[in-house]
């Protein structure tokens, strides 16, 4: 499956709202064991907070192993590149580490209950 | 209103007159802005004016500015920035060396990238490739994002620029009137005990964050943080009583006394391609991405 991204952002792919959307799409396709393939041409500017929510949240439940198989990256500029690998280091550490996933998470749901 | 430069002195005068104003009870607040003090109003200051004029009114006070007591040059300034336009003075802004003011409730990331790229460093005073142009408004992005984000601002965030061609420097102020970072970071538990200083400290570290809800997040301020020292820019925050600073020197926190209950920060950046990274130093599209 090709998801020319353009067509859910336009020429800005930024926010986590936009980077859920594209989540809600090829999640299921790569649970499925489906290759999927992310066309980034036409998008101009990127930042973090859309990775996190697109790409970064897969390494909760599939293995490194399995996306660099399944999904395919394709005409996203070097910068984007760049903020995208960060995010993978990022989401790779959360996810992989329970204890410190488990730690970070139990403070925000102590935090939420006291209100 | 005072001289207002990007001094963080004169910064401390802006926080100072919020204070103030946050302290007025709401039957006070019919507030006339005059400038008969004022020399120079930089970017910052504007920026801060508008906002200031939007709590005011938020809190369903009253402002009126004395625009006859503007001298000639702040006046065509505040004209050619869009300011006097934006609160019923005058005609619609203008291109020069001043980057429009900037009122925005909401996030739109279109309308953000667009004022970025076409309006800040579009404007053919930038010695930089169109692909760093992009480079640049994905890190800038970042300051919007994490106001929008985090900052419960209820009037939205401010902005307003200016390109001083002798430094050859560009500098943007992105403000909001919400929490503060520090308050926001001290909000959870194991961050209680943090000072202002030590908690703009925490929210620069990659990975850490205020929101996290089983996704990983929080690189939005690291990256701009390298991004600044990679590029010889500079950055300033201040947010409650916390203050940062990112230079040639390195970053530098302190613990102000004054209190500014939203978080404002002033990114500026050299004007030429040589003070940016070399496409050798981004990570090979070869290797695996996970």
């Amino acid at each position: 499956m090709n998801y020319k991204i353009y067509e859910i952002t336009g020429e800005y792919a930024t926010d986590a709202d936009s980077g859920q959307q594209v989540y809600d799409l090829i999640h299921p396709a790569l649970l499925a064991g489906n290759s999927v393939e992310l066309d980034f041409s036409g998008i101009s500017v990127f930042a973090s907070a859309f990775f996190n929510f697109a790409i970064g949240q897969l390494l909760k439940d599939l293995s490194p192993d399995t996306l660099n198989k399944l999904l395919k990256i394709t005409e996203l500029s070097p910068n984007g590149y760049s903020i995208l690998k960060r995010v993978v280091e990022n989401a790779k550490h959360y996810y992989s580490d329970v204890q410190y996933q488990n730690a970070v998470d139990t403070v925000l749901e102590e935090y939420a209950a006291s209100f | 209103m005072e001289t207002i430069s990007d001094r963080p002195s004169h910064y401390d005068k802006l926080f100072r007159i919020c204070h103030e104003i946050a302290q007025l009870p709401e039957n006070c607040l019919d507030i006339t802005i005059d400038f008969n003090y004022c020399e120079f109003l930089g970017h910052t200051g504007v920026a801060f004016l508008g906002g200031l004029a939007h709590l005011i009114q938020a809190r369903g006070g009253r402002v009126s500015f004395n625009w006859d007591s503007l001298r000639s040059n702040i006046c065509m300034n505040l004209a050619q920035n869009g300011f006097l336009y934006h609160f019923g003075y005058g005609s619609s802004s203008w291109d020069g060396n001043s980057i429009p003011y900037r009122y925005d409730l909401h996030y739109n990331a279109t309308a953000l990238g667009d004022y970025l790229r076409y309006k800040w460093l579009g404007k053919g005073w930038v010695n930089i490739s169109s692909g760093l142009q992009k480079v640049i408004a994905d890190n800038v992005l970042e300051i919007y994002l994490n106001a929008f984000d985090h900052s419960q601002s209820e009037i939205g965030v401010f902005s307003c620029g200016q390109h001083y061609p002798k430094l050859e420097m560009l500098h943007l102020t992105v403000i909001d009137f919400g929490i503060g970072i520090p308050t926001s970071v001290c909000s959870l538990p194991q961050n209680v005990l943090f000072t202002a200083k030590e908690a703009l400290s925490w929210a620069f570290e990659p990975g850490n964050t205020t929101k996290q809800n089983g996704i990983s997040r929080g690189l939005g301020l690291n990256l701009l943080q390298e991004f600044i020292a990679k590029n010889h820019g500079n950055l300033m925050i201040f947010s409650n009583n916390g203050y940062v600073a990112i230079d040639d020197n390195g970053m530098r926190y302190e613990n102000k006394d004054i209190n500014f209950s939203g978080t404002l920060v002033n990114i500026a950046l050299r004007c030429d391609e040589q003070y940016y990274c070399l496409a050798s130093e981004v990570p090979s599209i070869e290797e695996p991405l996970f």
